[in-house]
This record gives structure tokens, sequence and C-alpha cells, in this order.
């Protein structure tokens, strides 16, 4: 299904309406101190009233078949707001590896749970080093013998790893880098929270001892499922970056319209001007790579994975700057526990370096173009 | 989900262009070492060469236009097509897959930006004279705006226009006049009313470049070339019907002309800048050079390269929305920033590829070339409305920021 352009704009500011009763700063602010780091009830209503959790999940896996332009949509709306659940891990990660394993029958019995917002659902791949890539992944899957696995090894930056109900694992057997499905409360699966640079996102460091799994899609696909997974959550995760970028920019315009100095609105000075316009550039290019990006995934284009990866770039930098200019513009406030510049400055941080930052994603956009 | 119309206007464009021309060869597939590897931005051509260049675009202007495409989106009256920019954008596009000449010395500013202002502001046998002319080819215009005291703040302009009878007589100086060496007329903005606050006392007049007291001396570039020029008018008469909108109204005027400006630049994207900025080309330079596994340089070219294929996603989306009938946003001054922006660092980083090839011609192919872009890029900030002018309307009228403080001077003309 697809949204036309007034059906997106009434999604968008039904998701706003949604996000500013339930996810105000107060909210937010409370949930990075607390365990877990989101609210179960307005996460079962943002699943019951907006049914956002099976927006993009397809219709025979029980969600409402939208696509990611309308996945977008959701996301830079929930970047704005630094929304705390446990969306982006379900819903762009989990559900995406699970699509993309091509594996049917797990679909049908994993998928309509995540959709209906009853599970929550994560994707553990990196390890102590980090790095998202399935080649560098060390922990071991071997068979039961009773048609089931068993994992060994240690993950870690889980993100939601010590809440989710399902955790998706990439491990190695014989047959390479393979994708696993392991229960919240399988024996000998221990989990505990790391400490984050962005409080709004939780993460988590698993230790997995014979910890029974169950496969999915076939044994070896983990690079296969990884690189398309990667590609899909990255493009959402710019629509975040976009929405959060848009917030800073509109926080400091409004913020050099009102604040006085030398008898005039900061925002007359040409220093401060500048900074504005340079921080609108940015953000009107990230928002245009990353809805593009989003659109070219709909229509199946074989330009998307090289746009999957400018909208993971662009926008890591434009949120980025958007957030270190904004606390800039906002002089010693900006740099204040109390107000919220800081959020987003972590949030634009981790975002930027979740998949492994410039160095990562610069190889990848030039290897995609063979170069 | 083109509709009928647009198909059968694009397959009525298709057939004139397989009549008259060949197909462009494919510049950004490049093999390396063959074919044209200039990378001229602005002409560096002799004289007499320039002339049959600009001869050529003169000739293929009228082949469009007696074919119906020379002026798609102009009133049928004037010899137009009377059809949507939208058709206009797709005659383009469809276009530069052909090996056509180069208009760029009638397009950009004569039936880019004079064209669509005198339409809306000129005297009905101005519009007659001129407008079929300039829309076949015949007249080429240029736009008599800056002078050497007023530039970026352009309402400060001196030239003077005094009233004589039916007549008006102008005395000044013009500067940095493109094309104006090849101009049959020129828009000049001039100053009216020297007692009103300055964007009150403008009056904008046609200017027949062969009117007496009208001389144009090449203003040599940074290039080396001369594509810009100094224009001096003295004592040049012009009737009262060439004057565009009314007395003192010539505020106006200009802004239609700088409301055309800034929608084109910007929106530029064949030949060799197309090159300049395309993935194949440049690592094509990076594997001739021996470059390609340098680490550093691979980091710059794929920050270079997000921005590039950014910037086209902002077009491509601005595109969509013309053809959905949505005026375009703030999206067009983005993109004119970036257009200079990508294209100055292009030029560096092709610079710091090549290395001591740039600042000496060791007669390689496609090395010694990059120093006609290089030396191109800075009038890339400037024209059209500098970056910083750019930053400020993007500033006040997107973000709402407020305007600079009026001083009693900036209110003035000063001499
Ligand atoms: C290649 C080329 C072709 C051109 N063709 C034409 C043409 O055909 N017709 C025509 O009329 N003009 C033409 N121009 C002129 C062009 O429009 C002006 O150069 C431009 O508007 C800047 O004016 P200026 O050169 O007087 O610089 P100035 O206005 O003196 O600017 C100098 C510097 O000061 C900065 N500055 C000025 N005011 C402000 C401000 N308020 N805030 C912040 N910074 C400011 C500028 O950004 C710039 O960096 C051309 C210029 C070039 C380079």
């Amino acid at each position: 299904m697809t949204a036309d352009e007034s059906e997106l704009r009434e999604l968008r500011a039904a998701v706003r309406e949604f996000l500013e009763a339930k996810s105000p700063e107060e909210a937010v602010r409370k949930l990075m101190e607390s365990e877990p780091r989101f609210d179960p009830a307005v996460w079962s209503q943002a699943a019951d009233q907006l049914r956002l959790p099976g927006l993009a999940i397809p219709e025979e896996y029980g969600g409402d078949g939208f696509g990611r332009v309308e996945l977008g949509v959701v996301l830079e709306e929930m970047g704005r707001a630094l929304f705390c659940a446990p969306f982006f891990a379900t819903v762009l990660l989990a559900a995406q590896a699970l699509l993309a394993s091509g594996d049917k029958e797990a679909c049908a019995r994993l998928l309509p749970g995540i959709a209906a917002g009853r599970t929550t659902a994560t994707l553990a791949v990196a390890e102590d080093h980090g790095s998202w890539d399935p080649a560098m992944v060390s922990a071991r899957a071997v068979p039961d013998g009773d048609a089931g696995w068993t994992v060994r090894g240690r993950k870690c930056f889980v993100i939601d790893g010590t809440t989710a109900d399902l955790i998706l694992v990439v491990a190695r057997t014989v047959a390479g880098p393979t994708l696993f499905a392991v229960e919240r409360d399988a024996a000998g699966l221990a989990a505990e929270p790391m400490e984050t640079l962005d409080a709004t996102r939780a993460m988590a460091r698993l230790t997995l001892d014979a910890v029974p799994a169950t496969l999915v899609g076939a044994e070896g696909a983990g690079g296969r499922i990884m690189a398309k997974v990667l590609d899909i959550a990255s493009v959402g995760l710019a629509a975040e970056q976009a929405g959060g970028a848009r917030r800073c920019l509109e926080t400091s315009a409004e913020y050099a319209r009102a604040r006085h100095q030398f008898g005039r609105p900061i925002g007359s000075f040409q220093a401060v001007k500048h900074k504005c316009a340079d921080m609108l550039v940015q953000v009107e290019l990230a928002e245009a790579a990353s809805r593009e990006a989003a659109r070219l995934a709909d229509e199946g284009s074989p330009d998307f994975p090289v746009a999957a990866t400018v909208a993971h770039a662009c926008c890591s930098r434009a949120y980025m700057i958007a957030a270190m200019e904004n606390i800039q513009v906002h002089g010693g406030i900006g740099f204040t526990w109390e107000h919220p510049a800081h959020l987003y400055f972590r949030r634009a941080k981790s975002s930027q370096l979740l998949f492994g930052g410039p160095a990562v994603y610069h190889e990848r956009l030039l290897d995609r173009l063979g170069i | 989900m083109e509709s009928d119309d647009m198909r059968d206007f694009a397959a009525e464009a298709r057939r004139f262009l397989d009549a008259h021309v060949a197909k462009a060869p494919d510049r950004t597939a490049l093999t390396w070492g063959e074919g044209d590897d200039s990378m001229a931005y602005f002409s560096s051509l002799p004289l007499e060469e320039e002339r049959e260049f600009v001869q050529r675009a003169r000739e293929w202007q009228r082949i469009r236009h007696e074919n119906g495409f020379g002026w798609i989106t102009g009133p049928v009256e004037y010899g137009g097509r009377g059809l949507t920019p939208v058709h206009d954008l797709l005659y383009d596009a469809i276009e530069s897959e052909y090996d056509v000449a180069d208009t760029g010395v009638l397009s950009v500013i004569g039936l880019g930006m004079i064209g669509p202002t005198i339409l809306a502001h000129a005297q009905p046998r101005i519009k007659d004279r001129w407008l079929p002319a300039m829309y076949r080819g015949d007249a080429i215009a240029c736009q008599l705006f800056s002078e050497p005291g007023a530039g970026s703040d352009l309402a400060s302009v001196a030239t003077r226009a005094v009233r004589e009878g039916e007549d008006w007589v102008l005395n000044g100086q013009k500067v940095w006049t493109s094309v104006a060496q090849h101009s049959q007329i020129g828009l000049a903005l001039t100053r009216t009313n020297p007692e009103a606050p300055k964007h009150r006392g403008i009056t904008a007049f046609l200017v027949p470049m062969d009117a007496p007291g009208v001389e144009v001396r090449p203003l040599r570039q940074m290039t080396g070339g001369a594509d810009f020029n100094e224009v001096f008018l003295t004592d040049v008469r012009i009737p009262d019907d060439h004057r565009l909108g009314e007395v003192d109204g010539g505020w106006t005027v200009a802004l239609t002309t700088l409301m055309n400006e800034r929608a084109t630049v910007g929106s530029e994207g064949v030949g060799p800048v197309a090159a300049a900025l395309s993935p194949d080309h440049l690592s094509a330079l990076m594997r001739a050079t021996w470059t390609w596994d340098d680490r550093a340089l691979r980091a710059r070219l794929a920050e270079l390269l997000v921005d590039v294929l950014a910037t086209e996603h902002l077009n491509a989306r601005a595109l969509r929305r013309l053809r959905a009938g949505v005026a375009p946003g703030p999206e067009m001054s983005v993109s004119k920033l970036m257009y200079g922006q990508n294209l100055t660092r292009a030029a560096h980083f092709v610079s710091d590829v090549l290395g001591p090839r740039i600042i000496a011609d060791t007669g390689q192919w496609g090395t010694y070339a990059w120093t006609e872009l290089l030396l191109a890029t800075p009038a890339l900030r400037i024209l059209g409305g500098t970056e910083e002018i750019m930053k400020n309307i993007l500033a006040e009228r997107v973000l709402g920021l407020p305007k600079e403080p009026v001083t009693a001077a900036a209110k003035e003309v000063r001499p």
C-alpha cells in the first residue's frame, strides 16, 4: 500500500500529536533513568491506537503493509521527539531481518506478534569490537542433534537487549554467518545493560552460554541477510536523524529570534544567521536523501543500495552539525543538563557511529559505486 | 504517471531531435584518454572562434524555434508554445541526451531571466519587437544590473536616467556584464529619483546595445578569458516606450529577473560540469593516477559524493513536486549554494589527486585541463547572489530570522 501526499501529512500529524502527548521532554527524561527505558503503557497505545509496529509489515504477517516512505514519516517524528521505545530494534532490525531471511515459517510464527505490538525484538550482531560486519562475528552455533541449535558467544551494543522478548542472533556455523532466533528467557542467556552515551537508546551486553536457538533462513545466509537489513535500518535511522536535525534547527531559529544581546536579536548577527542557514542546508539535504532513499526502496529500484548509503552518511553528518550548532546558538544555557540540546547531541553522535561511522559508510558508498 | 499529453509531447520532441541531431556520447561513461578532455566552464576561446560558437548557438535556437521548441512556456502571440514549465523541463531532459550546440550564451541570461522580465513588465511594442527575436535566436540579451558601487547591494545603483521630452538620457557605468559583447539588448537598472529611498528611485529600461553612447569593454576574468564586460553608458538616448514597469518602480522589475536567476543557476548539469561530479569519472581519474587506494583521498571522495548525490536527490524531489504542480520552495536556494560548493570541492579534490600535474602541463590527457574548472569555481560562489547573500535570504525568508538593522546610511544612495 502507498499513501499519497495528503495521507502522509495526516499520518505525520497523528504521530506528532501522539508523541507530543505521550513523549514530552519530561517523559523522555524520566525514561532515560528508568528500567525498562520505555513506558510499556505508551508502547501498547502506539500499537493499539496508531498501529505503528505493524505499519510496514506485510499484511500476510498481520501488519498493514505500508512501505518505507510511510515508515520514514513515523521515524522522522520519533527522532524529533527522542521517543524512547523498542521501535527501532523491533521494527527496523528484527522484523527486517526476519523478512530478509525469506524464511516464511519464521515470519509467520514471529511477525504477527511484532506487528501487534505484543512482542518486542532486537538483532544481536556486533561483538566487543562493535562491527556490524557479519564476517567479523565469532559467536558460534552448533546443531544440538534435535533439529535445534545451541549458540555460544558474546554480543555487545545490542539495542534493547535487556528487554526484548525475541533476540535474533548472528552466529557462525560451518556454513558461515547464520541468523538464529533466541527467546528472552532461554536457558544460558544473560543480558546486562551497558552505560550509553545516549540514554534514550538502551544497549546491552549478552552472554550466550549454550543457549537453545532456532535457525532462521538458510545456514550461511547471514551475510546476505545483514546486507539487506543494514540498508533498510540505516535508511530508517536516517529518517530519525533527519527528524532530530529538523528539531534542532527549529529550536535554534526560535531562540535566535527571541534572545537579545547588544540590543538586538542574536539572529540579526550574521555569524548566527549564517549558522542557522548552514543548518537549514544540512537539514534540507538530509530530508531529501532519506526520503528519496525510502522511495527508491519502495520502488524496488536498483539505485536503492547507493541511495541508502548516501542517506546514512548525509543524515549522520547533518544531525551532528545541527546538534552541535544548536548548542552554540544557545550559548551557556545550551550546555546545561536542563536544556534538551545535549539529548540531541548525544543521540546524534550515537546514531552516527551506531553502524560503524564515517570510516565504514564512506567505504560502503565507494564500494557500491564500484570505486 | 506521465499523462497522455506529456507522452505525446515527449514523443514529438524525440521525433524532432532525431530528425535534426545525433545522440550525445555519454560523457560520464568515459574511456580514459579518449575524446575531449576540456573542463571549461567559462569560454576561453579567441574572439573569432567565440563568434562561430555564438553563431552555432543562434542557429540551433532558430531550428528549435521553427519546430515549436524554442519557447515552450511562452505565450503563443509572441511565438511561444503556451505550455507549462513541466513541458519545458521535460524537453530539456530529453534534449540533454542529444549532441546539440551549447546555447547557454542566449539561454541562461537572455531567455532564462530577461525574457520573462520583458514579458511581465515591458510595453506592448517592445514585447512585439524583441520577444520573438530573442526566442528565434536573433537577439541576445544581457543583464545590466551590477555597478562598481552596487553589487550585493543592488538597490544602490547610481547610473542616472533623466527625462528629456519623450526620451530618457542614461549616464553611468555597469560592470561584470556577461555576454554584453554578443548582445543586441540589455536590461538596465537606473536611478531616476535620487531623493527617494533607494529602492523607490529606480527605473528599468531596455537598452539597444547599438545605441550611440553604449560602449562595451571586455573585462578579463581570472580564468584568462573575457566572458564579462564593463559597459559604459554616455548620454544614451532611450525612448520612453523602452521603459519597463513604472517610473521609479524598477525594483519590482529587478525582482522578477532575480527570481528567475535563482531558478536557473543550480539547475545546470550537463557537459564538463556533470563529468566533474560523476562518480565514474572521478574514479577513473583516481585509477589513472594510481591513487585509488589512498585512504585519505577515498574518504574525501566519499564525502564529496555524498553531497553530490544528496543534492541530486534534492533536485529530483523538487522536479517531481513541480510536476505535481507544487511551487519550488527553499530547496532552490539550497541547490544553488550546493552547486557552487560541490563544484568547488570537486575541483580541489581533483587537484589533490593530480598533485603536480595541475601546476604544470605534462601533456597527459585529462589532467592539466582541470585548471579550467578549478579557476572557474570561485565565480560560482559569487554570481547570481553571493553565498553570504543566499544565506541571508534563507535565514530571513525561510527561518524568519530578523533582517540586518538598517542604518541611515544604508537607505541612501552613495555616489
Ligand atoms: C562570472 C560573473 C558573472 C556575472 N555576470 C553578471 C551579469 O551578467 N550582470 C550583472 O548585473 N552582474 C553580474 N555579475 C555580478 C554579480 O552579481 C556580483 O558580483 C555579485 O552580486 C556580488 O557583488 P560584488 O561583486 O559587488 O561584491 P560585493 O557585493 O562587494 O561583495 C563582496 C563580499 O562582501 C560580501 N557581502 C556584501 N554584502 C553583504 C551582506 N549584506 N552580508 C554579508 N556579506 C556581504 C559578499 O558576499 C562578498 O563576499 C557577475 C559576477 C560574476 C563573478
